[in-house]
Order: C-alpha cells, then structure tokens, then sequence
C-alpha cells in the first residue's frame, strides 16, 4: 500500500482557531456547515411558526412580535423560503453531510481545494448574516416572496421591506452564489480527481453521484442566478431598466424607469430555481439509495439505472423552469413543450422509487431509525411527487398556481422529503461524526411525530388549493370564500405546532447524545463504504498515510459464506 | 514504490454494483494515473495539483460563461420588448442604438490577444524549465518568466485603461447606464469582463510575488498555467461579447 504523506492534514493543528474555526479540514468545514444550517432551520421554523399563528389569530399580540401586520408576515414568508431555500436545503444535504463524507467515501484525505472549501464556508456565513441583518435595517425584511419578482423587488418606494432590506437580501445572494460556486468547483474537481485506487466512477456509492451531480447542477445554475441578482441590482441602484416596465405609478409618483420586463428575471430566476429545487431533493435521493441498501442488507436494486437517473434528472432539471411561469402570458406552444418535458423528469425519478422499493424488497430490514426516515423520504417523495405532473398541466396550473396547492406540493416532496433525508443522513453518520450512538427510542419517536405530523400539515393544504384558497394572504377574513376555510387552516396550525413541538425531540436527542450518547463503534450498522473503515469519530487525519484499495463495488450485501453479511469496500479481491 | 504481491485474478463482479467487465488492478482507476498503471500518480504530486488546478479553472470558466450567457439572453430578450405609449396609441421599441468605438474596440481586443500569447510564452517557458529544475540543472524558480508575466500584466492593463477610454467615449456620446437599455447592457458586460480579467490578473500578481512571498515554487508555476488557460479564455469571451454587442445592436 502506497505511503502518501497528506501535507494538510496529517498533523493536527493545535491552535484552538486554527482547529475548530479556521480549518481546512472538510470534516470541520462539513460541520460548520451543518450548524449554520441548523441555525437557519430554526430561524425558518420561527417564522413559520408566526406565520401559522399569525393566519388563524390574526390580532393576536405575541411577546416581542406584537401584532404581526401584513407587511411583517409578507416579510416572515420571504424569509422563510429564502431561508429553508437556500441556507438549509441547499446547504446540509450537500455542504454539510457532502464536504464531511465525499473526500471519506472517495478514500481521500482532503478535497481537492481545502482552503476554497474553508473560504466557500465563511462567505456562506457572511451571507446569513447579510441576510438576518434585513430584519434590523428600516423597513425591515423584504416582502417579495423568496421569488423576489420585479417591479415590487425592483422599486425600493413599492413597500417597507422594499429599500434596504432588499438590496441586503440581493447582497446575500450574491454571495451564496458564490460560495455555492466554489463548493460546487471542489466537488466536482474531488470526485473526478482525487479518488482512492480501484475506486472507479461505477464503484462510487450512490451518495457520492449525487453530490457530484448536485454541483455540476449547482456550477451551472447558481452562476445564473448571480447574473439575475447583479441585474436586479443595477436595476434599483443605477437606474438600468433591465426589469422595469414603463408607465408604472408607485405611491402616486411615476417611476422614470422604462422599457424593462418583469419577464426577464422571472426566465432567469426560474433558469436558477428549477435545477435548485433538485439541488436540494438529489443528495437525499442518494442518501436514500445508500441507507436502504444498508438496512435491507441487500445491494441496491439497478444501480447502474439509479446513476442514468441520477444524471437524467439533473439534465432534464434545466430544460422545465417554464413550469413556474404558465401564467405569464407564454405561448400556449411553449407551455406544451415544458408540460412536456416536465412530465418527462417523472420517469427517472419514478425509476428511482421503484429501484427504493425494490431494493427493500425480500431484504432482512434492520428497522432502525435511518430506516425509518429513508423509509419516510420515499413515502413523502410519492406523495409530493404525484402532484408534480398534475401541475405541470398548464390547463390545471392556471387555476391552481400561487394557490396553497403548490405550496402543499413543494413542501411535501422538497421541504419534508429533503428534511427526512436530512435526518436520516443524521442518525446514521452520527456515531462516525461524533463517536456516539444517537438515542433510538427518542429517535422512533421522533421519526412517528414527524412522519405523521407532514402528513397532517401539508395533505389538508391541497384541499385548500383546490378550493381557489391564494397563497402569501396575510388575512383571510377579508374574502368570505377563503374566510370559510379557516377551520382547516386551524387545523394546519395546530398539526404545525404539534410537529415542530416534535423536533424539540430531535433536538435533544442530537446534543444529548453528542456528550452522553453510547459509545459507537467503527461501524455500528455494518455498512461497506470506506468511511466506516475509519475509527469513531473520524480522526483527523482520515485516511492519511493509508490509502485504501478499492476491490469492491459499495453495496455487497447478504453475501453468503462468510462470517458477516457484507464486504467492505476495501476487503481483498 | 509499492508492489503487487500477486497478479490481479479475474472474477465475476460482485452483487453490488460497479459495473460489468474486468475487476481493475490494485491501481485501479480513480484520479491521478492518467491510465498508465505502471506509474500512478502520488496524489500531492506536481502533475496532479497541476491537473486539478486546470480543472477547477475549467469548471469556473463555466461558471462565468453561465453568467455572461445569462445577461447576453436577457440583452437579447430585452431589445424586442416593446413599450406602449399612451401618447402615439401604438408600440414602440425603447431601445436606443449606440456607435460602437470600434477603433478603440479592436485596438483592445489585439491587446488582450497579445496578453493571451505571451503568457502562453510565459506558460510553456516555465513547464520545460520546471523539467530542468527537477534534474536540478537550474534552480526552482520563476525568475525567467518574468519578463512575460510582467509584459502579460501590461498588456492587461492597457486593455482595462483602454476599456476605459471605451466608456468615456460612449460619456461622450451621451450614453450611461441610466435611461439607455443599450447602454446598461454594454456597461454591464464590458464591466463584467474586466472585472474578472482583473481576478484573473491578480493571481499572477500571486505568481510574480510568490518568491517574495515564500510561497512554494510549485504553486506558483500551477499559478501561472491555471491563469494561462483562464485568460485565453477571458480572450474568448471578449471576442463573444464584442460579436454580440456588434451584431445585436440595432
């Protein structure tokens, strides 16, 4: 076995600065990613949570809230989307779980730019704060949607949020792009050119395609989003008119921008938006693939068809943004070829459900608590997923877009979905982060609080869609037809409390168990990627030094006439 | 160097996945062998941080095209939308043409060229110099291309400087960034552009510093042929916005 001396990671630093804040280490940068998004997670629950008091209580006073007035709840649910977006979805499945473990399920010791991948962190961070800081400048948060539609996110005169808070969110933007970038750049570069010997693209675990997909979708579509948010901001500070049509009155006051279309960034923005939302569902999917595997102790099912795809919804994903725009205006003969294409994405993504239930099938299912949450990622990915080709009809999407069906949709398949993945991702690396077994009965209890809880949250919405109930209302009392529906909204509420009460569980679970958990072995779950050749928790130096040989593809499981079910990756040939 | 302690035994893959076909040697695929089995690469090795370099140049090269395809989709969206005047009660375009400076243009489009081949000069200078340095004939250093490096520096700021007198003449013409979509689009995508010349300038700086700055003469050499790929690349990129503000203008 080659003796490759690691430069950067070998010795450990022992400046407490130097280990802990500033490393280079992609385990550190992993976990630095996974609190800043934890952080933001809780903020975006917060304001959910006023959200959904704010709708069934309307005049309700909360403590250091007070009432909450329309422009404040407008504010709440940009934020919010902007937030779980960008800064949760985007950030864990991908940065966090994917900086820790890609360079550890590779066999590699570092990413390909450690100190790009410490820098693409702190620009991360300076972006959250940039973005918090829109809730303390005058006028508050931006009230556009996470959306951000011009003329209202072009005109600082259109609202409160609409000043400073919007040239700070657009500020934060850009900056994520940015590190979004850089992350993508050493993804990409890590996985084609730093991998152990013997591990070919076709013995990667189906974690590592997706994270590798995941940036190359990220490199292309953030870059665009950088351009919509620099024209954006020319736009309110330089007077361009990329955006603004003419002959708009604001406040009785006539703005001198002319000519510019609101088109024009809702193409470029959805360009973005369409592959973001698979930016933020595909690292789960791998997780998904990765964990069924390992509790049915069976390989995955089709894992060549799971990387075709893998690969095939990533290229599908930037050829549909038309989908969020049907009631633009666009030729009919345009909305056909994206309801077209649309649909299309359903047939990977269906192979890759019934790949899930086939690799479960006729296994010996271990039923621990990742199970459970991959089990509940597939569930919820189906749910969320049915609704998908019914609004990629344009004839439907006309009645039911910007109604709480496409939210009940969105959240179903993009925010539970990734969050169940998320969590499962969570209770399985846990003991090789951290070196300790995470809590199962607290983690089943969690799990069933959770599941249920979605379910209860965001299936009643759809009937709320399909009654005409608008989205972004701040009050619903004012339009008898939606004031009628207001014991489901109650009802929405109060599973929404109940749910998020439920991730207190989690919560303690995670920190309890981080200084009082079971001690865990190297690997606890008998899984055959490399990482978990390594002790727990990780040390340092991962696998400096000591290179693995790949003699074995990541998913032998039930293998027979042996002592243990399965062959580790590195086993002999 | 390691070895093989016995040859590698065919077998039928196993269940999990990785493909049909032959199981690989102990080298196996997996970055940094370049294929050739007898001499795999040490992952810290000059070739591999080199190829990785290129790579990431490459793939942020990408990155900026994405940007730069994004506003030249908006510019050519942008000119056919048309604005109706209550006054006349018909549609009309608000796209006003500019006079391009095309002297001015070229002359900083040679400069740019010439830039992309002296640093190439600089770039293959320092690989066969770098093969020298390894036999230990001439010491590891990058004080040979200096002259190019530096010449590459001016030549780029001779481009910035001349993009500027670019944008005084459009001043002149009465062109800004307000009040003339034509104009914001030019504004924007020359500004664009040099502003990651500039980037890209910068990391030569690093280069052309780095003996000074005791970093290792390896990086710096990387410096220099990561940057000679991005500004031959810049170079493209100006061609295409030239060709684009040329023939979408009207």
């Amino acid at each position: 076995m080659e003796e490759l001396p690691s430069i950067t990671t070998t010795v450990k630093p022992r400046r407490l600065l130097r280990r802990y804040v500033f490393s280079t280490d992609h385990k550190v940068v992993g976990l630095q990613y996974f609190f800043l998004s934890l952080a933001a997670a809780l903020t975006g629950t917060l304001l959910s949570l006023l959200m959904r008091i704010h709708l069934i209580w309307p005049n309700l006073a909360l403590p250091f809230f007070g009432t909450i007035k329309p422009e404040n709840y407008l504010a709440y649910l940009t934020m919010h989307g902007t937030l779980m977006v960008f800064f949760v979805l985007s950030l864990v499945p991908q940065s966090g779980f994917g900086n820790y473990f890609l360079p550890l399920q590779l066999g590699v010791s570092e990413m390909s730019f450690p100190k790009l991948n410490a820098a693409g962190f702190w620009i991360s961070l300076l972006s959250f704060l940039v973005l918090l800081a829109a809730f303390f400048v005058p006028g508050g948060a931006p009230g556009a949607g996470w959306t951000q539609y011009p003329p209202l996110s072009a005109l600082a005169a259109s609202g409160p949020g609409q000043a400073l808070g919007t040239d700070l969110w657009l500020v934060s933007i850009g900056l994520f792009c940015l590190a979004a970038v850089t992350g993508s750049i050493n993804f990409i570069t890590t996985t084609l050119k730093l991998r152990a010997p013997g591990m070919s693209l076709m013995r990667m675990p189906l974690t590592c395609w997706t994270w590798f997909v995941t940036a190359i979708l990220s490199l292309l579509a953030f870059s665009v989003l950088a351009a919509a948010v620099l024209l954006l901001l020319l736009d309110r500070n330089a007077g361009t008119d990329f955006f603004v049509p003419a002959g708009l009155i604001v406040s009785g006051a006539a703005v001198h921008h002319a000519g510019g279309s609101p088109l024009l960034w809702q193409h470029l923005f959805w360009f973005f938006g369409h592959p973001e939302v698979y930016i933020a569902i595909l690292p789960g999917m791998g997780m998904t693939s990765h964990l069924l595997s390992v509790f049915a102790r069976k390989p995955v099912f089709g894992y060549r068809a799971m990387v075709g795809s893998v690969v095939a919804i990533g290229f599908l994903g930037f050829l549909v943004w038309g989908h969020h725009m049907f009631v633009s205006g666009m030729n009919p003969y345009a909305a056909f070829a994206f309801s077209t294409l649309t649909t299309a994405i359903a047939v990977p993504s269906a192979i890759k459900t019934f790949n899930w239930m086939a690799t479960l099938y006729g296994g010996r299912i271990r039923f621990t608590t990742p199970l459970l949450f991959s089990v509940g990622f597939v569930s919820l990915f189906i749910t969320g997923g049915l609704t998908g080709p019914l609004l990629a009809q344009p004839a439907l999407d006309v009645y039911l877009h910007d109604t709480y069906f496409v939210v009940a949709h969105f959240h179903l398949i993009m925010a539970m979905a990734g969050l169940f993945a998320v969590f499962a991702a969570t209770h399985f690396w846990f003991p090789k982060i951290f070196g300790r077994m995470m809590n199962e009965r607290l983690g089943i209890l969690h799990f069933w609080i959770t599941f249920v809880g979605a379910y209860a949250i965001f299936v009643p919405m759809h009937l709320l869609g399909m009654a005409g109930h608008p989205r972004r209302y701040s009050e619903l009392t004012g339009v008898q037809y939606v004031a009628a529906m207001a014991p489901l909204q109650k009802w929405i509420t109060i599973a929404a409390v109940v749910t998020i009460a439920g991730q207190i569980i989690f919560l303690v679970n995670f920190f309890w168990s981080m200084f009082k958990g079971a001690a865990a072995p190297s690997n606890p779950w008998e899984c055959s990627t490399l990482e978990w050749t390594l002790p727990s928790p990780t040390p340092h130096a991962g696998f400096a030094g000591r290179l693995p040989v790949v003699n074995h593809g990541p998913y032998e499981y039930g293998v027979t006439g042996r002592e243990a079910d399965y062959l580790m990756q590195d086993a002999e040939a | 160097m390691p070895t093989i302690s016995s040859p590698p035994k065919e077998r039928t893959p196993g269940l999990g996945g990785g493909g049909p076909g032959k199981i690989p040697s102990r080298r196996g695929y997996g970055g940094g062998d370049d294929g050739d089995r007898r001499r795999p690469e040490k992952f810290l090795s000059y070739q591999s941080r080199l190829r990785r370099y290129r790579i990431g140049v490459a793939l942020f090269s990408v990155c900026v095209s994405m940007l730069f395809l994004g506003i030249a989709s908006v510019y050519v969206a942008r000119q056919r939308i048309p604005y109706y005047d209550q006054n006349t009660q018909a549609f009309m375009s608000t796209w006003k043409a500019i006079h391009l400076p095309y002297i001015q243009l070229w002359l900083n489009s040679l400069l740019i060229v010439a830039g992309s081949i002296t640093l190439e000069l600089a770039r293959r200078g320092q690989i066969k110099k770098a093969e020298f340095a390894s036999m230990g004939i001439l010491p590891p250093s990058l004080e040979r291309e200096v002259p190019w490096l530096s010449i590459t520096l001016l030549l780029g700021a001779g481009f910035l400087a001349g993009q500027l007198l670019v944008w005084n003449n459009l001043r002149h013409q009465g062109v800004y960034l307000r009040a003339n979509a034509s104009g914001a689009f030019f504004y924007t995508l020359t500004g664009l552009h040099a502003i990651h010349l500039v980037g890209g300038m910068a990391v030569l700086v690093y280069a052309l510093l780095g003996s000074w700055l005791r970093r290792r003469f390896e990086s710096q050499q990387i410096a220099v042929d990561a940057t000679g790929w991005y500004w031959h690349f810049m170079g493209f990129l100006w061609f295409c916005i030239f060709g684009l503000l040329h023939f979408s203008r009207a």
